[in-house]
């Protein structure tokens, strides 16, 4: 209900009385709860919301009875976008996960990643084993970098293998800019102050200088971070995370680490489903907003069950795998194809940090 | 008479402080389709890990193909590999049984634990896919799958080592009815060809056409064995192992009544019995 919040139809689903098809309304409609006075109404909300700080679940938003008919002579079922029952609006937003849809999103975010895995794009044309040595060589060329002309230039580049790539940019920006640049940023804000060199501002009430030498580290640290990142997220971004796990193996990366990766990718889907599902039935059985200290317990008591429920898939899986001939070696298969493409893509990879090394001897 | 693939004898095995199977004896003829039918708990799916060698008997003898199925059996890599190889098992829950990042990787795991190289792994996984229908799935996440599709994944990806004998964990739980119609299609049409299958289910629908034996569990033992068609017209048993209910209905230009009895559909139609 939130989301209607100062609309014309989240103002009509709040004034207009709920009607069951079907239902003949009375003169004066149907209201949920008793038809007892206004008072005792009154007072239960008042109890209701001393104890739990949000709305009453029979109340509506301003303490009074929410209809579920109209008046007579008015349509039964639901006219006019109204009729439906206020949902108890939640003040907190400290939990954890404030709804199953928070999983049940993060679900969806993976999928929208394989289906950019899927576009029709530059990155998404090579071969994976490519990909994951080229990544890494860009990661390295980044961090290599003396100069923050060049680390523009490269970041540059990594946007425009995003672009040929069918990348949104707004999705870089939200996942991968922001974010390291929150994290990074916290780490080099004291550089400007603390670093000695050529004074280049003065803060006008702390009287804190700022320098040169400061600066440029704070930006080599953000600027190294981002690019690095950027070239990471489109790896991912680019190759489905199977082929990325594949090419690990297929360059080297021990099989347990892989296995391990590969389970924890397939099976987190699988527990965060099961999650989701757990707080939905909770939700589905639950009358009315919970205490601070009961939601914890509830939390605490879900965690245990998920995790037991984890072990149990856990012993399952190896059943499932000894019944197909495990015996404690994974071995998989690549179904890969490097082509000429591919070898000219790792040649240019390779050439960024080799320049890179050859300019700054 | 062909030799028996297994040979059960008064066998015991506890779950978890429980009785799951308590003096259970029976033989299974190379090349028979059975049913095991039973009610939630009856020892149905105890059975087959029991039959797929990943549990043991804690009293009672059991044999496979003529030799004892121990767990000390198993330690032996050649014994471990020669029995996987013969028996398949399909779990009920595809979520458990598909733990491959790819469909293609899920129907590649079985060969390659077993050493087969990798051209011949190449065309069995082909050869699966084409007749599962499942081409065009081969690089998605098991996850990512409708539950027939998974299903489907799953039998694909025992029977790509050809196994002699197929145990099947309640195939149609779960499924649509379209899904269901498809992979008892599957069951009945493809895997008739000389192999022993072996399914629990409680799904009494789809007896006739899977199977041509069915074996009645209730309390951790047999309580009835014989020809489909035989168990399906024994009402008194069906009842008394929970697997009928009497409901209100009516045949055409009949009045409604009620009484026990299952439907069950063959390859000539529907059969109410």
């Amino acid at each position: 209900m939130d989301g209607e919040k100062g609309t014309a139809a989240g103002a009509n689903a709040r004034n207009t009385p709920l009607c069951p098809a079907g239902h003949l309304p009375l003169k004066g409609g149907d209201w949920l709860g008793s038809p007892a006075s206004e008072k005792s109404d009154k007072e239960a909300y008042e109890h209701v919301a001393s104890e739990n700080t949000s709305e009453s679940p029979i109340l509506g938003s301003n303490g009074t009875r929410d209809s579920i008919s109209p008046l007579e002579g008015e349509m039964a079922g639901r006219p006019e976008g109204g009729g439906q029952l206020q949902a108890p609006r939640r003040k907190s937003n400290r939990r954890l996960f404030r709804t199953p849809s928070h999983l049940l999103h993060a679900l969806t975010h993976a999928m929208e990643a394989e289906e950019l895995a899927d576009r029709n794009g530059l990155l998404q044309g090579l071969d994976p084993r490519a990909k994951v040595a080229g990544a890494m060589l860009m990661v390295i060329a980044a961090t290599m970098l003396h100069s923050l002309i060049g680390l523009a230039l490269l970041f540059g580049f990594a946007v425009l293998l995003a672009l040929a790539s069918q990348i949104p940019l707004m999705r870089l920006l939200k996942q991968v800019w922001l974010g390291v640049l929150a994290f990074t940023g916290v780490i080099a804000l004291p550089s400007p102050f603390l670093v000695p060199g050529k004074v280049v501002a003065t803060l006008p009430v702390l009287d804190w200088t700022v320098s040169e030498q400061g600066l440029r580290s704070a930006g080599f640290l953000i600027g190294r971070a981002e690019t690095a990142a950027t070239f990471a997220a489109l790896l991912v971004l680019t190759t489905s995370w199977p082929h990325v796990m594949k090419a690990m193996r297929a360059l080297g990366v021990p099989v347990a680490v892989v296995a391990v990766l590969g389970m924890t990718h397939r099976y987190i889907f699988v527990l965060m489903t099961t999650a989701a599902q757990m707080m939905e039935a909770r939700r589905a059985r639950q009358l009315g907003p919970l205490k601070a200290a009961d939601q914890r317990r509830l939390i605490a008591g879900s965690a245990g069950v998920l995790m037991s429920k984890t072990l149990a898939i856990a012993g399952d899986v190896h059943m499932a795998m000894i019944a197909r001939g495990y015996r404690g070696e994974i071995r998989l298969i690549d179904d890969f194809q490097f082509r000429a493409r591919d070898g000219v893509s790792l040649l240019l990879a390779l050439l960024v940090p080799a320049t890179i090394f050859w300019m700054q001897r | 008479m062909n030799d028996p693939v297994f040979a059960l004898t008064d066998i015991d095995y506890d779950y978890r402080d429980q009785p799951a199977l308590a003096g259970l004896s029976l033989t299974v003829q190379s090349g028979e389709r059975i049913a095991l039918i039973g009610p939630n708990g009856s020892g149905k799916s105890t059975l087959l890990r029991l039959l797929s060698g990943l549990t043991f008997a804690a009293s009672g003898r059991a044999e496979a193909f003529g030799a004892p199925l121990t767990e000390a059996r198993f330690e032996d890599e050649q014994a471990h590999y020669a029995f996987r190889r013969r028996v398949g098992l399909v779990f009920q829950n595809p979520d458990i049984q598909l733990f491959n990042p790819t469909v293609f990787d899920e129907i590649a795991f079985g060969p390659l634990q077993l050493g087969w190289d990798k051209p011949r792994i190449r065309l069995a996984i082909e050869q699966q896919l084409e007749r599962f229908e499942l081409t065009h799935l081969k690089d998605r996440a098991p996850h990512r799958l409708s539950g027939g599709e998974k299903k489907r994944v799953a039998l694909a990806s025992v029977l790509v080592t050809e196994p002699d004998v197929l145990l099947l964990d309640e195939p149609t739980a779960a499924l649509d009815p379209q899904s269901r119609d498809k992979l008892v299609h599957f069951l009945a049409g493809h895997l008739g060809e000389g192999r022993t299958v072996i399914t629990a289910t409680h799904d009494l629908d789809i007896l006739t056409a899977i199977s041509t034996r069915s074996v009645v569990m209730a309390g951790g033992h047999v309580v009835g064995d014989g020809p489909v068609h035989d168990i399906l017209h024994d009402t008194d048993l069906l009842r008394r192992a929970r697997l009928t209910h009497a409901h209100v209905h009516h045949h055409a230009n009949g009045s409604p009544h009620a009484h026990h009895h299952v439907h069950a559909l063959d390859r000539d139609g529907h059969v109410h019995g």
